[in-house]
């Protein structure tokens, strides 16, 4: 079933994204110890192409921690980073438990191979980062969100994406993508969050703002 | 053996099909997690399509010709006769349907696209010749119109069909 937002009930979606994904680059800071700069969320409406455009491209290859979406709202969320930016991410998440003494690891060359602790790590950081999300999206709702366990996976921007996609698109050509780029500048660290809802679960978020069929 | 990059590369995107039966033709389909890519050849006039399914089943849809397989194989078998393809002498070679998030247990999408398009093949009398189906890796997937090769690359590798 597709919902039929309003201009003004996807203002009121956007507002209360926009905050929740502030939130988020605010955790993603604090466990970083890091200054998070959070781009402007957007929030728009588009088809399963467009989304992999804003992924940049179905062929790039990202780390990318997913999250399902359960519960009163349902969807989906992840956390993208390029190969690069989340060894430096793990590397700065790493040095703040351990100690910089004692990092494990090496400078590798392949910048596709990751060990544990930095999998582990940064698994930790997409739960923390969408955790934080939801949270705030939670304050404004009377039931719970259930999020899944995270997964960390490295692959293809459209590889990661597409099976959320068709879960979104089987009766719908255009799914609602919300969007925001959070920047570390000193180590120029950057990740991407979206989080695509189902449609049809956003009349109880439209509900709770009182913003349903305005 | 790198997939090639040219003038001639025709993408088709997610629920899109691309044909050509020009020799410098290469047909890609970038990025496969739980989508199918069907590519379609015929040695004798030697013109191939490919087409990147999304869905198993669903309504005909005309801003995405082949999203479902059960209501857009049709429509990409009848372009490719339409492109004098003869359909009993082609091959059939198919990649993706892969399984890449585990957690939630509700995306099983790969699977059921891996089953639809072997049984909606044969409901029409055709077989597939040869496939990289399933497991949790990503694939793009080009066909090269000159000689019918299908390649395969994942972030680990590059094989040919």
């Amino acid at each position: 079933m597709t919902l039929t937002l309003s201009e003004a009930g996807q203002n009121a979606v956007a507002g209360t994204f926009g905050r929740a994904m502030k939130r988020a680059g605010e955790a993603l800071g604090s466990m970083s110890g890091q200054v998070i700069e959070v781009q402007t969320p957007q929030l728009k409406r588009c088809t399963a192409a467009e989304v992999l455009t804003m992924a940049g491209g179905p062929e790039s290859v990202v780390l990318a921690v997913y999250v399902g979406i359960f519960g009163s709202l349902q969807g989906h969320a992840l956390l993208l980073f390029s190969p690069a930016d989340a060894h430096r991410l793990a590397q700065i998440l790493l040095a703040g438990l351990l100690g910089p003494g004692e990092l494990p690891m090496e400078e590798s060359t392949d910048v596709l191979a990751y060990d544990e602790l930095e999998l582990s790590a940064l698994q930790e950081a997409g739960n923390v980062t969408i955790s934080a999300f939801l949270n705030e999206l939670g304050m404004h709702l009377h039931e719970p969100v259930q999020p899944t366990p995270p997964q960390v996976v490295i692959e293809m921007a459209g590889a990661v994406l597409d099976a959320v996609l068709l879960d979104l698109v089987s009766d719908a050509d255009q799914v609602l993508a919300a969007k925001t780029t959070f920047s570390e500048g000193g180590r120029a660290i950057d990740g991407t969050l979206f989080v695509l809802p189902r449609a049809d679960s956003l009349r109880v978020l439209l509900d709770a703002l009182g913003a349903f069929g305005i | 053996m790198t997939l090639t990059e040219s003038p001639s590369l025709l993408v088709a995107g997610i629920g899109e099909m691309v044909m050509s039966s020009s020799p410098d033709a290469h047909l890609v389909a970038y990025g496969l997690g739980s989508c199918i890519a069907l590519a379609v050849w015929d040695p004798r006039i030697k013109v191939g399509g490919l087409a990147h399914f999304m869905l198993p089943n669903g309504p005909a849809n005309n801003s995405s010709p082949v999203k479902f397989i059960d209501t857009g194989l049709d429509t990409f078998l009848q372009a490719m006769e339409a492109k004098g393809a003869v359909l009993t002498r082609s091959s059939f070679k198919a990649a993706g349907a892969a399984a890449m998030l585990t957690v939630g247990g509700g995306l099983a999408i790969g699977k059921r696209n891996a089953e639809m398009m072997e049984s909606a093949l044969a409901e029409r009398g055709l077989t597939i010749t040869a496939t990289s189906l399933g497991g949790n890796a990503g694939r793009t997937v080009q066909l090269e119109v000159s000689d019918g090769r299908f390649l395969i690359k994942s972030l680990s590798s590059v094989t040919e069909l």
